[in-house]
């Protein structure tokens, strides 16, 4: 029997297939920097992923109703989960097989796949104007902007610093919504000694335990938080100590349910706050859809409550927990945006959708009407007329209300940190409950955190 | 061609009677390992040494232009706080652990051994844990563990509703119920191969100890156990490995909390490079528990040699 390499020159031809196949690999990987044609702007199939909507449903018809427009672009939505988003996306965009239209959030997410996305300021001024940015929610447009490149195109905006209340358990205890710290406790141990859980938060996840803190702060001296984001006041301030204090407190006195710091805002506490287990929970602008019957009876269905009969939610200030006067104002970014990757070889079609999606009033209303996040483009809103509420009487108007006072928002909820002091802001809030941190420690780790972003990007 | 069965011996032996040739060996050879040898350098040891090359640079994964920092990343590691209570949680994770697993396998596998009823409905469920992907066992225990869960639930109606905790929502007991979990889930593994070691003790031995006056205690500690060395070594192995990759339970169950008190290092590695952006770090990590895991395999190794050779 004979090997068929047997000879050193068919060994070496083996070697130089070898060498060159590994050179070829080499050459077609570095040729994915070559972006090449952009292709039609109205034909062929582009690919979106995102972590927003997570109801698929949700995006194809949004798909649909840009079909109607555009029918000969097809557009397949690839729903990522969040806590998979960063590992998925950094792969997936540095290859030629990526998204052609991808999510994007302010903060984090701008700093670390801004880089692979096209510059979209132009498309924006071809579908507005040049005052394009005066007719889009400004705040919006901040967060998705980076070096005076706007990476992503805002589809709608979000709002925290509320919170949802079950109207039905408010009515059956004959509470009304706390609006000082005394009252909250009250109206705690009230729905306690009924057997209901008061107010739940999913305190192992960090922007929910931000949102509070951010809300807490508000309430110890509105606009401190802004200032120290921005660099313009100190973390590690007897403000932020403060807030940390009632942070604690919240704690202590039985308004957050026990295990807190165990629990995740979802799926844990929008479960049991969708099931009736608690009467508060803090949530912000994208709950305003469980307002609706029908996405309440679907929420329903996911938390697993068979035949459960959907009940009024409504908005509530966050209380004024310092005792001085203000009620806590709410703070939003964009929720999320659509970007245009750089890499794509359907970048004219994938703006064509982009474009119709953000700055088309068509596809805002569409936005909007879905109620799961708020319409960036001036002049739209939802149709109150054809979205049918649990009970409407009792929520048309303060959800009405609750949407006009988000739309004048502004103040940033994630856009001014990054991902560092994010992480230490939860580390804060964890250390402090668990008693391994003074409140005056906590903050100073948070400004340790912001001087040490500052020297990273010096 | 016909080969005696001693030149077929000589032959793979690479016996003097077939001249050696090495270069001859190596034209004939090397093709068959080539394709083994393009795997395991170009992928694996091409993988590690580049993420060596990473674990010197401030890098966030993305930026064309990474800022090369030496081994800055190595030094901050050793003042992080947080790699320390990783490397605590993996050391008191492996320690009890495998104590609590070793135990309880050789409990079970003695009693299966009795020729009790119902043994092998007993062994499949002792070893169908094993068998469940933790992502689908974590939102069971997150439901189990939280304050208002079935576990405390069960203490209420023993009457001990005094024990009644946030069992994951606290630093003191998230990382004893993160060790519970596995312990649940890989006992069955540790019964298994205890049972098949204990089937091939010399029966005799056992018989001869009991003619000896022995009681079951005895037999076990002085008889059995010295037996299953063997196998308490390669488990000894197993879960030193297994706490140096543990990731799934903690980040499933805990997020590696509440601050830090189920972090390991698979799930700092994963927060720094994924989460916070910080590749050089996570990769200077990644180092870190290579080296870690090289040095204590080759401990493990030692010892088994030394307490073979004792033997």
């Amino acid at each position: 029997m004979r090997f068929p390499f047997q000879s050193k020159t068919a060994l070496r031809s083996l070697a130089a297939l070898a060498v060159a196949s590994l050179a070829g690999l080499g050459i077609v990987g570095c040729s994915g920097s070559n972006q090449g044609s952009a292709g039609s702007a109205t034909s062929g199939t582009i690919n979106w992923w995102g972590w927003t909507p997570t109801n698929t449903n949700e995006a194809n018809d949004f798909i649909a109703a840009f079909n109607k427009e555009y029918p000969d672009i097809k557009v397949n939505y690839k729903l990522v989960g969040i806590s998979d988003y960063q590992a998925t996306m950094r792969p997936a965009l540095a290859s030629d097989n990526g998204p052609d239209v991808f999510d994007l959030s302010p903060g984090a997410y701008v700093q670390q796949f801004g880089s692979y996305a096209e510059d979209l300021s132009s498309a924006a001024q071809g579908a507005l104007g040049s005052d394009w940015k005066s007719k889009i929610s400004s705040i919006a447009v901040d967060g998705l902007s980076s070096n005076n490149k706007l990476t992503a195109m805002p589809v709608g905006s979000t709002y925290a610093g509320s919170l949802w209340y079950n109207a039905d358990l408010f009515k059956k205890y004959n509470l009304q919504p706390p609006k000082t710290l005394d009252e909250w406790k009250k109206v705690c141990q009230t729905f306690a000694s009924n057997g209901v859980g008061c107010f739940a938060q999913g305190a192992a996840q960090e922007g929910f335990d931000q949102d509070t803190l951010q809300a807490i702060s508000n309430s110890v001296e509105p606009g401190y938080w802004t200032k120290a984001s921005k660099g313009d006041a100190k973390w590690d301030s007897p403000q932020i100590a403060q807030t940390l204090t009632i942070w604690k407190d919240l704690f202590g006195s039985g308004i957050m349910q026990k295990g807190a710091l165990g629990a995740q805002q979802y799926p844990d506490i929008n479960n049991a706050f969708l099931t009736g287990k608690y009467a508060m929970v803090m949530m912000g602008s994208w709950y305003t859809q469980y307002a609706t019957q029908n996405a309440m009876t679907q929420a329903l269905g996911s938390a697993g409550v068979a035949g459960a009969k959907p009940f009024p939610i409504l908005p509530m200030q966050f209380p004024d927990v310092a005792g001085k006067g203000n009620t806590s104002e709410m703070f939003g970014d964009a929720d999320y945006g659509l970007a245009v990757a750089s890499k794509s070889k359907n970048r004219a079609a994938a703006e064509t959708f982009v474009k119709w999606m953000a700055a088309n009033p068509k596809g805002q209303q569409v936005v909007a009407d879905r109620l799961d996040t708020t319409s960036v483009l001036k002049g739209v809103s939802p149709d109150f007329t054809t979205i049918k509420f649990v009970d409407p009487a009792q929520q048309s108007g303060p959800v009405n209300d609750y949407l006009k006072n988000a739309s004048s928002v502004n103040e940033h909820r994630f856009a001014l940190l990054n991902s560092d002091i994010e992480n230490a802001f939860l580390a804060a809030a964890q250390s402090v409950v668990g008693g391994s941190a003074t409140p005056q420690a906590a903050a100073a780790t948070l400004q340790q955190a912001a001087d040490a972003a500052k020297a990273q990007n010096k | 061609m016909t080969l005696s069965t001693q030149e077929r011996l000589a032959s793979a032996a690479g016996s003097p009677s077939r001249p050696r040739g090495g270069g001859r060996l190596q034209a004939s050879g090397l093709p068959w390992i080539l394709p083994a040898l393009v795997l395991g350098v170009g992928l694996i040891y091409y993988c590690i040494g580049y993420t060596g090359y990473i674990s010197t640079l401030n890098w966030d994964g993305a930026s064309p232009e990474p800022l090369s920092v030496g081994t800055k990343n190595y030094s901050n590691i050793f003042g992080d706080p947080v790699f320390w209570k990783a490397i605590t949680h993996t050391v008191l994770f492996f320690v009890v652990t495998f104590v609590v697993q070793t135990a309880l396998g050789v409990v079970f596998a003695v009693i299966m051994h009795s020729h009790i009823k119902l043994a092998v409905l007993y062994k499949v469920i002792i070893f169908v844990p094993v068998v469940l992907a933790p992502a689908i066992m974590a939102p069971v225990f997150r439901q189990i563990f939280a304050a208002n869960g079935q576990f405390n639930w069960v203490l209420d109606h023993l009457g001990l509703g005094f024990l009644a905790q946030p069992w994951i929502g606290q630093e003191s007991t998230s990382l004893p119920v993160i060790m519970a979990i596995t312990i649940w889930q890989w006992t069955g593994l540790t019964f298994v191969l205890y049972y098949a070691a204990m089937s091939q003790i010399d029966q005799s031995l056992i018989e001869a100890a009991r003619i000896d006056g022995a009681g079951n205690l005895r037999v076990l500690w002085s008889i059995i156990w010295p037996n299953l060395r063997g196998t308490t070594v390669s488990l000894g192995i197993l879960s030193a490995i297994g706490a140096l990759k543990t990731f799934d339970i903690p980040w499933l169950v805990t997020i590696a909390g509440p601050n830090n008190s189920t972090q390991f290092l698979g799930t700092y590695i994963y927060q720094m490079t994924i989460q916070l952006a910080h590749v050089g770090y996570g990769a200077a990590l990644s180092i870190i528990l290579l080296i870690v895991a090289l040095v204590m395999a080759i401990i493990l190794q030692i010892v088994a040699r030394e307490r073979t050779g004792r033997r």
